[in-house]
């Protein structure tokens, strides 16, 4: 895996801080650890250690500075590597030590941080590392595993060989306990401030390295819950511990079936879904129960936590979840709740979530905190009392209240289990925790510009078009309300102009009209009190919780990977009026608060609306258009969007402005029908469900991939299937990197349109190309799979093949094979023809050739195209080449394409033999005649000149015979014979690939 | 059976599981795997399997329960009484997956015993779980599902390869899996997963080829030769298959018929012709076509042969194989064409003249012209089946006097 490659590379810089820290703690700590009857004192040291990390806590700086981090991860990365590749030999005490590093990299890592993020990027570290780990190194994956503590309780457990060294060493260790016990350490002063520090940290490494961070998840809830369970009570913990036993025998098990070793990390996190399996784990795993205790303690509270939510779906579980309630409970009384008011988005989000649902009133304040938020204690305190009042009752829902607090827990282990939080959701009141996990660090240009806009808002800075546009987009007003959403918007979008300097550039008497922004969304939101608007939608998310639970789950999924990155590129860059025009109007009204305000809204909106996302991908095309216009702003999105502006060039056209028109007038109408409170959300909303949805989805089969199929059953790709709305004709083809968008989107009858308006551009290939592929991405997301869909594939094979665009027509092709299977009708033999020449000319293998020639029918026998392929194989295969060149010319449909494609090396596979075989000299004419140079349409001197041409260009020797002919003299060129290099041969063997090619047949830029 | 009464269905439960118990103790592979053996249909897991059905679950369960000597392998006896009483009920999909689960987990218990005693019932759970699965594919794609389990199979028999393949007395075993691998693998056209295992086993220097059983030997040479056959190399295709022919055991006629349906063609295109007794004695008659042609020169009656059995070709994969002898049948018609050549003015025999050939070609009726005839007569000089050389302005073949038509004596035409 790349993560683990660089990480390893960066090996090196392991700090020597580390090192020391990791003995202090260890020293530290060992007084503490764990005996039971110890807890009074342990509490005591805790509290300190909070209130040092509160202190550290409120350091403003962490929030949103994400740079630093990277660095520091890798190292500390790094560092895991190193211990985890020692680790494997090494057993007890070695393994102590190594999870020192882990958690000793906190205070040494270089975060600007402060120190609970710090340390939590560290930690974090680690986790995000193994399961890269795991994948990569199969065999061993486990002894990685095993070294970092949080994680040695996901991990360890599930290899059933290696873990009993682990095991041993847990046995006899008072020094595991102290391992943990840093942790402990840590965690008053990183605790649950890191679970906010991972929002950042998470999005740095969406960005970066993306695709697994599955025991990240671990890693603060362990450290934060771990504190207070391990304050409070001890029994619990061995409660929990078996809890945990059972869980893991359960996951274990769920191991077995793949290769135990490739599937460990995944069949990990995924496997705690499956609770039939019966444990194969325990009985091998005999260790003493008494050494677990502290160490699953920890375990238990922290991912129990996490867990509940997503992984623990059956039944069977119902102590599990009991216990997470009782850690839970054990949170709030902890010294440690300071913490818990990270400054941070997700952590304020949650405490924030927790207030309104369960107390609603005053708490609300919370929610929008100033930036540098020093920890709301209401919000904490008032947590506890409903949870303590009903723990039992309550424990579903208090998992799924600390949903929000891990996103990465809750993404990595919801996956696939969108049922069982359906349970959940069910049972507790408080589903809209989760989305707080979709609280999305803004990115920090945004604030700039916010406080810019404050400033430039100014009278007398605006241009006269903008004036205009102004007072174009208040007259629709209606009311005050409206008036007022729209006076926000528009600051919003002036603030936007301005950062990027397109305010005086901007054609805005050609911008068209945002849509009406919804007053009643802005009031709630931004204009009146925060709680009341975020209130009433809870309230009413309950009645559908059903329908929007199962895409809450996923959206921290969706957080972890890739809804971040989206947002900071997509959402801020394509969609930015919307966006930053809901800021805007935030920061209005409550400057401070903005931020969260923004953040949280899309989830909101989710939960309160499920209608039909407004295509924000129209807007992103209007938006690269205008920028063209205007050309002089050096804005991203251009870069990113001059090709397809180019594309879009009609845009302009009074057509799309109609378009326009009608589109924002939609919003005004479709009142009743759509819920336009939440339209300007609903994209991210749907984006984000459908990125969970799918990521989820994802997530699911390639873990399961090896292993356990079952679970793979279990997925409902209906509910997954996305459904267009998008009504543009040509779209850009961009390669997801995250789940699709509805909005995106286009239908059936929209593809069915840029089907044909393709297949009659007169464009060149790049761009036909393009289009098809997004075509192609569209019928996929869709899962359209019809007749259409087999025209889209044919025309883009054929267009493939006749560029000579191999790669592309195969993936067309494979495509092709199965819909034609599926019994999809559609040209099958022409199809079959080229699938034949495609393999004897190109794949060079007997045995798929074999095979592809066992599978075609009677009739496809008697097909001329296939026939003709037929015999071209057999021409190949016999190295007949007349026939090969009298079949090349003789071709139906595009076989000639594919058979092009194999001319240079047929031509000389023949030039070789006739050097052979003919003495003493054979006539250039002949063989300019033979091998296909001339043709019924070409001028024989034409023809053979480019013989003489490429004879000499192969080595060969000509001379001119007493008859004046030209005649290679085959003996001396038999030993001469060689293949040129291709002129235009590039580096990476691709001529399509060669940027200059590209730049060349690029559309021209737009007039 | 008709009726059996609870008391008796308790009966036989508990004595498969004294059965299982004792043969662990006493390490007696030989009724160990007798209890594995679904498809053996053996008439104790037949009435194991009706008393299976009038036992509820629980109650099975609490059997096992009742002595440690069964609980401990509680993960073994519960799926393979599901198995058992599935397989019965003709319920194959339910049997195959219950089945799975067994062979795990006696891979699981079969790693931590020692000795290799068991070893016989891991070929009976190999060999089962493979032909399960086949038939649970059988059962899923009647049902319009996809079949999926014998790729299931395949990756369970790879994690038995794995526990096998490693040094010490397990390492005997390693072949049987490996041959019902290659089973899998070529039933499910997925040979290129063939290259790990073999590449495992033919580099193995702590254990010696030789020291395999050798039905398994000859099954993993009669495969390995089958894939030398795809891949061309006729030399090791020769090597291997005929080793396979050897050792294979006499009275097993099929197997000799399956390896000589690929050995023949490997032997055809390295000059070798089998009698026609043995065509005949193994029922291998779609060659003998072939075998005449090549003796003959008749290219229509190759051509013939190939479209007559071209499905049966295909299947096999030797098809390109012996579309390829056309260029022994035209070296042979040459030879003809010059011998006849030589009877009648023995000077000028070593000059073929284009036009002769062109003439025999019409009176095969096959349809080439000169052009074509000239680019053949070009390749099979280039290819070395003709010594000599082709002279363009006066359209004749000239051979070397000496040996023009060079045999190929075991040794593939040079490409």
């Amino acid at each position: 895996m790349a993560n683990e490659g660089s990480n390893t590379e960066t090996l090196a810089p392991a700090e020597p801080h580390l090192f020391e820290n990791r003995h202090v703690d260890a020293s530290q700590h060992h007084p503490a650890s764990y005996a039971p009857t110890t807890n009074g004192s342990e509490a005591v040291s805790w509290t300190v250690h909070s209130s040092t990390g509160n202190g550290i806590y409120s350091n403003p700086t962490y929030q949103y500075d994400q740079h630093p981090q990277p660095p520091g991860r890798s190292i500390q990365d790094g560092q895991n590597v190193t211990s985890v590749a020692g680790n494997s030999s090494n057993l007890g005490t070695a393994n102590v030590t190594q999870d020192y590093n882990a958690y000793a990299s906190y205070p040494s890592s270089s975060n600007p941080y402060g120190y609970g993020s710090v340390g939590y990027s560290g930690y974090y570290n680690n986790y995000q590392q193994q399961p890269n780990h795991t994948y990569s190194q199969p065999v061993g994956a486990y002894q990685n595993t095993q070294p970092v503590g949080a994680y040695q309780n996901t991990g360890a457990p599930y290899q059933p060989i290696s873990s009993f060294q682990n095991t041993g060493s847990y046995a006899g260790s008072a020094s595991y306990s102290s391992t943990y016990y840093n942790p402990a350490d840590y965690q008053n002063t990183g605790g649950y401030q890191n679970s906010s520090g991972y929002g950042n940290q998470a999005t740095m490494w969406n960005n970066g390295s993306y695709p697994s961070h599955p025991y990240t998840n671990y890693a603060p809830d362990s450290s934060g819950s771990y504190g207070s369970g391990a304050a409070t009570t001890p029994v619990q913990y061995q409660q929990q511990y078996k809890q945990w036993a059972d869980y893991y025998n359960q996951t274990e098990v769920s191991c077995a079936p793949g290769t135990e070793n490739l599937s460990v990390t995944s069949s990990s996190t995924l496997g705690c879904p499956i609770p039939a399996v019966t444990s194969g784990y325990a009985t091998p795993n005999s260790q003493p129960p008494q050494s677990y205790p502290p160490y699953w303690r920890q375990e238990s509270n922290s991912s129990a936590i996490p867990f509940q939510p997503a992984a623990v779906n059956s039944g069977d579980h119902d102590g599990y979840w009991k216990h997470g309630a009782q850690s839970s409970q054990i949170q709030q009384t902890n010294p440690i709740q300071p913490n818990y008011q990270s400054p941070l988005d997700l952590k304020s989000s949650y405490d924030k979530f927790q207030d309104q649902q369960q107390t609603v009133s005053s708490q609300g304040t919370n929610l929008y905190f100033p930036l540098p938020p020093p920890p709301p204690l209401p919000s904490q305190q008032v947590n506890p009392p409903p949870v303590q009042s009903a723990p039992s009752s309550d424990a579903k829902r208090v998992s799924t209240l600390q949903i929000p607090t891990n996103p990465r827990i809750a993404s990595n282990l919801t996956f696939g289990q969108p049922k069982a939080e359906k349970d959940n959701s069910i049972t507790s009141s408080a589903p809209k925790p989760a989305y707080i996990a979709v609280s999305l660090p803004k990115p920090t240009e945004k604030v700039s510009s916010n406080d810019a806009a404050n400033s430039i808002l100014k009278p007398g800075m605006f241009p006269k078009s903008l004036r205009g546009y102004v007072e174009r987009a208040l007259s629709r007003c209606k009311d005050d309300k409206q008036m007022a959403a729209c006076q926000a918007v528009m600051k919003e979008m002036i603030t936007k102009a301005t950062a990027d300097g397109t305010l005086n550039t901007r054609n805005w008497d050609m911008e068209p009209l945002f849509p009406m922004p919804d007053a009643d969304v802005i009031n709630k939101d931004s204009l009146s009190s925060a709680q009341d608007s975020l209130l009433p939608k809870f309230k009413k998310s309950p009645k559908r919780f059903k329908s929007r639970w199962e895409p809450l789950p996923e959206e921290k999924v969706a957080d972890n990977p890739e809804l971040i990155s989206n947002n900071t590129v997509k959402y801020s860059g394509w969609v930015p009026n919307e966006r930053d025009r809901k800021v805007a109007v935030e920061n209005k009204e409550s400057k401070e608060g903005g931020f969260r305000n923004t953040k949280f809204s899309p989830i909101l909106q989710r939960l309160s609306s499920k209608t039909p996302q407004r295509p924000f991908k129209k807007q992103r095309l209007t938006d690269a258009s205008e920028n063209g216009d205007t050309s002089s702003d050096s804005d991203k999105e251009q870069s990113l969007t001059v090709y397809y502006s180019a594309a879009m060039a009609f845009s302009d056209s009074p057509e799309e402005r109609k378009r326009r028109e009608n589109r924002s007038k939609r919003f005004d109408l479709g009142q009743g029908h759509r819920s336009e409170n939440n339209y300007l959300r609903k994209k991210n909303a749907g984006a984000g469900n459908l990125y969970n949805r799918r990521a989820s989805a994802f997530g699911l089969t390639k873990s399961f991939e090896d292993g356990i199929s079952k679970a793979v059953e279990d997925i409902d790709w209906d509910a997954l299937t996305v459904k267009g709305t998008c009504q543009e004709i040509e779209k850009r083809y961009l390669r997801l990197t995250s789940a699709p968008d509805p909005a995106t989107v286009r239908p059936e009858e929209v593809l069915e349109k840029a089907l044909l308006t393709v297949q009659n551009s007169q464009k060149n290939y790049l761009y036909k190309c393009d289009q098809l592929k997004s075509i192609r991405q569209d019928l996929t997301v869709q899962r359209i799979r019809n007749q259409l869909t087999v025209k889209v594939y044919e025309t883009h094979a054929r267009l493939a093949l006749e560029f000579g665009d191999l790669p592309e027509y195969n993936q067309c092709q494979s495509q092709l094979k199965t819909l034609y299977a599926e019994g999809i009708e559609g040209s099958d033999m022409e199809f079959a023809a080229y699938n034949l020449l495609c393999v004897i000319l190109h794949s060079n293998n007997n045995r798929d050739l074999v095979a592809s020639m066992a599978r075609l029918s009677h009739e496809a026998k008697k097909d001329e195209a296939v026939k003709h392929a037929l015999a071209v194989r057999a021409a190949v295969t016999s190295g007949n080449y007349i026939a090969f060149f009298r079949l090349y010319k003789a071709a139906p449909n595009l076989n000639t394409c594919l058979m092009d494609l194999y001319v240079e090396k047929m031509r000389y596979k023949a030039v070789s033999c006739m050097c052979r075989s003919y003495r003493p000299t054979l006539p250039v004419s002949y063989i300019s005649q033979v091998l296909g140079f001339s043709s019924d349409e070409r001028e024989t001197d034409a023809a053979f000149e480019e013989c003489l041409e490429w004879l000499k260009a192969h080595g060969a020797t000509i001379i001119t015979d007493n008859n004046g002919d030209m005649v290679v003299e085959t003996k001396v060129s038999l030993s001469n014979l060689f293949v040129p290099e291709p002129e235009d041969a590039v580096a990476h063997g691709d001529a399509n690939l060669a940027v200059k090619d590209f730049f060349a047949r690029a559309p021209p830029p737009p007039s | 059976m008709a009726y059996m009464s609870m008391g008796e269905a308790h009966r036989r439960v508990t004595e498969f599981l004294n059965r299982f118990s004792d043969a662990i103790s006493c390490q007696d592979g030989a009724s160990f795997k007798s209890l594995f053996s679904l498809s053996s249909n053996s008439p104790f897991l037949l009435s194991l399997a009706d008393a299976l059905n009038l036992i509820q679950d629980a109650a099975t369960t609490r059997l096992i329960n009742q002595s440690d000597n069964y609980s401990q392998f509680a993960d073994i006896l519960l799926p393979l009484f599901r198995s058992i009483q599935t397989y019965r009920q003709g319920n194959l999909l339910e049997a195959y997956n219950a089945f799975e689960k067994t062979a795990n987990a006696f891979i699981q218990e079969f790693r931590n015993w020692e000795s290799a005693w068991a070893l016989k019932t891991l070929y009976v759970i190999v060999y089962d779980i493979r032909v399960l699965a086949e038939k649970a594919d059988r059962e899923l794609a009647s049902n319009g599902k996809s079949p999926e389990k014998l790729k299931g199979a395949g990756s369970v028999l790879m994690k038995v390869f794995g526990t096998l393949a490693g040094k010490g007395s397990k390492r005997v075993g390693a072949l049987y899996v490996t041959c019902q691998l290659f089973k899998i693998y070529f039933k499910l056209g997925t040979v290129h997963l063939c290259r790990s295992v073999i590449r495992s086993i033919e580099t193995a220097r702590i254990f010696d080829f030789e020291e395999f059983p050798k039905r398994d030997k000859v099954t993993y040479m009669y495969y390995t030769g089958r894939l030398e056959v795809f891949n061309e190399n006729f030399p090791a295709a020769d090597y291997k298959l005929s080793y396979a022919l050897t050792y294979c055991n006499p009275q097993s006629e099929a197997n000799i018929r399956m390896i000589l349906k690929h050995l023949i063609p490997v032997k055809l295109s390295i000059g070798i012709l089998p009698k026609h007794s043995l065509l005949e004695k193994y029922n291998l008659l779609e060659y003998s076509d072939i075998v005449q042609a090549l003796r003959r020169g008749d290219l229509r009656l190759l051509r013939g042969a190939l479209q007559d059995h071209e499905d049966q070709f295909l299947r096999s994969g030797v098809y390109l194989v012996l579309e390829k002898l056309e260029l022994q049948v035209y070296q042979r018609l040459v030879k003809k064409i010059y011998n006849i050549q030589k009877q009648k003015d023995p000077s000028k025999a070593h000059q073929v003249k284009l036009e002769v050939i062109v003439k025999a070609m019409k009176w095969l009726e096959i349809d080439m012209d000169v052009d074509e005839v000239e680019c053949i007569m070009a390749i099979l000089i280039y290819k070395n089946l003709i010594k000599g050389y082709f002279a363009h302005k006066s359209k004749v073949v000239v051979l070397s006097k000496a040996d023009p038509f060079p045999k190929l004596n075991g040794k593939p035409v040079s490409s």
